[in-house]
């Protein structure tokens, strides 16, 4: 919770960061390694490909905080393809926001609205994008998506390499992958808010393997030039548990 | 002893909470408050939440996080610093964040510089004092702005886009009012010809200018007349003209 303190170890980092870099560019760059090997890595530092194709379902429970005392209990539950369901509980009264993979749908009485509504096209295609466990740097290739190394950045004191990583959709997001441990510690991408394009920097970290696969427990969501960071603190993974295709499906109520 | 049946009988009402379900997806945990047929009223523990019994799907009696909360924070010394941090903590990690605030103040009041809880409450220390989150935020030169803390530059793009936007939509707003005036000033010129045509119709067969008037006073007494009981109305018409409702 304590932001200042975040940004100041933010800012320090970066000096640090900045002082590595000018000794960086002043010896020879050994050659950077192709994305092939860029990724291969990262996926054998997840746990490898068996494991990740071993991945069918997934439900992560933990807290979310946004700060000025706004903070809720979430369950994400993902079901390829395209099927997610999102449940947040503050003060007792739980909301679901969910896809089928085709359509959304939501129950949100902190909106005053107990009624079952449809969610925007643009919300249901986020929350489907959601939904490729694996992540879109597994099997990139297969998946139609396109991956360029685009440079080597620091990410809160780590070495990184940046990929731009084009999706099937068009949509470009870029993924910051620990030179050191190959763990993906960063993704930016660019979110509608209020008609504003706002790009997105998420950061991952308090990497712990469930089932085999290696998942981030701390999650920090900032939006370019905002000081408050929502944080999320995943205490519970639990792999391949079993989820109905009814929950994600819009609930049919009985004509009254 | 012998009122123990009758005591056990009690206890499990009063250990458990009220957990409503909403058709579809959805719940509402805590201690119903008020119900009929119309509505249901819960206490969540940080106020009360109505639900329209059309929109429930079932009450169950359950045991919530809020009874325990309640029972720990029965049990704790109002200086029991430590053990306020504690049920603070649980509270977050239960869903009751207003309640995990609640102890996290009571934990300041027997220990006003504790760190975890003026952190936990959004506090940062900067020169030896604690500041409020958005007393921290206005030191570090961000700006508010639409309820949310920036850069100014940010708030800047934020501004004009907002103008931009604002321009736009005045724009679309006088480009659909001006064809409305052009559709009005249309339907008023035609309006204008049937007059003409009518009072020269009535002139050529002899008929009182009155009677155009008297209809129509007559069509808003009976479009306003029957709010629900007149035939082939539901009890939820509304009058649309004006006179008696």
């Amino acid at each position: 919770m304590n932001r200042r303190g975040d940004r100041l170890e933010v800012r320090a980092f970066s000096l640090a960061a900045a002082t590595l870099l000018a000794f960086t560019l002043a010896t020879p760059a050994p050659t950077a390694p192709t994305v092939d090997k860029i990724v291969a890595d990262y996926v054998a530092a997840r746990g490898g490909l068996t494991k990740l194709r071993e991945l069918k379902t997934l439900r992560q429970t933990g807290r979310i905080f946004a700060g000025q005392g706004r903070e809720a209990l979430v369950v994400r539950e993902v079901k390829p393809p395209g099927r997610i369901r999102v449940q947040f509980t503050i003060q007792g009264v739980t909301a679901v926001f969910a896809s089928n993979g085709t359509t959304g749908w939501k129950v949100s009485p902190f909106e005053d609205d107990m009624q079952i509504k449809d969610l925007p096209d643009e919300v249901t295609n986020e929350a489907i994008d959601q939904t490729d466990i694996e992540g879109p740097l597994v099997d990139w290739k297969a998946k139609g998506h396109t991956v360029e190394l685009a440079g080597k950045e620091t990410v809160n004191g780590l070495a990184t390499y940046k990929l731009k990583v084009t999706l099937k959709s068009g949509a470009v997001r870029y993924s910051y992958v620990d030179v050191a441990s190959h763990f993906e510690v960063r993704v930016d991408s660019t979110r509608q808010v209020k008609g504003l394009d706002l790009k997105i920097e998420t950061t991952f970290s308090d990497h712990k393997k469930t089932g085999g696969v290696l998942f981030p427990r701390r999650i920090e969501i900032a939006a370019e030039g905002r000081p408050q960071h929502a944080r999320v603190v995943v205490d519970k993974v639990e792999v391949n548990p079993a989820l109905s295709d009814a929950l994600f499906e819009r609930p049919t109520l009985p004509k009254p | 002893m012998r009122k123990l049946p009758f005591l056990l009988f009690l206890a499990p009402a009063a250990l458990f909470a009220d957990v409503v379900y909403l058709q579809g997806a959805g719940t509402i945990s805590g201690k119903i408050v008020e119900q009929n047929a119309e509505i249901v009223q819960v206490d969540v523990g940080g106020g009360i939440v109505g639900v329209p019994m059309s929109r429930v799907d079932r009450i169950v009696k359950a045991r919530c996080p809020l009874d325990d909360y309640e029972d720990r924070a029965a049990k704790l010394a109002a200086n029991d610093t430590a053990g306020w941090l504690k049920l603070a903590e649980w509270a977050s990690q239960n869903g009751l964040p207003m309640n995990a605030h609640d102890a996290y103040e009571k934990a300041l009041t027997s220990s006003p510089d504790n760190a975890e809880a003026r952190q936990a409450l959004g506090y940062t220390k900067l020169n030896g004092r604690w500041l409020t989150e958005d007393e921290a935020y206005q030191a570090s030169g961000y700006v508010k702005y639409s309820g949310e803390w920036m850069t100014p530059a940010q708030a800047q793009i934020e501004q004009t886009h907002s103008a931009q936007e604002k321009a736009r939509k005045d724009a679309e707003y006088a480009a659909v009012a001006a064809e409305n005036r052009a559709d009005e000033a249309e339907a008023k010129a035609e309006e204008a010809e049937k007059e003409a045509k009518k009072a020269q119709e009535a002139q050529q067969y002899g008929y009182p200018g009155y009677g155009y008037g008297y209809y129509g006073g007559y069509a808003y007494g009976v479009t306003s007349w029957p709010t629900g009981t007149g035939p082939g109305l539901g009890a939820g018409s509304r009058p649309s003209g004006g006179g008696r409702r």
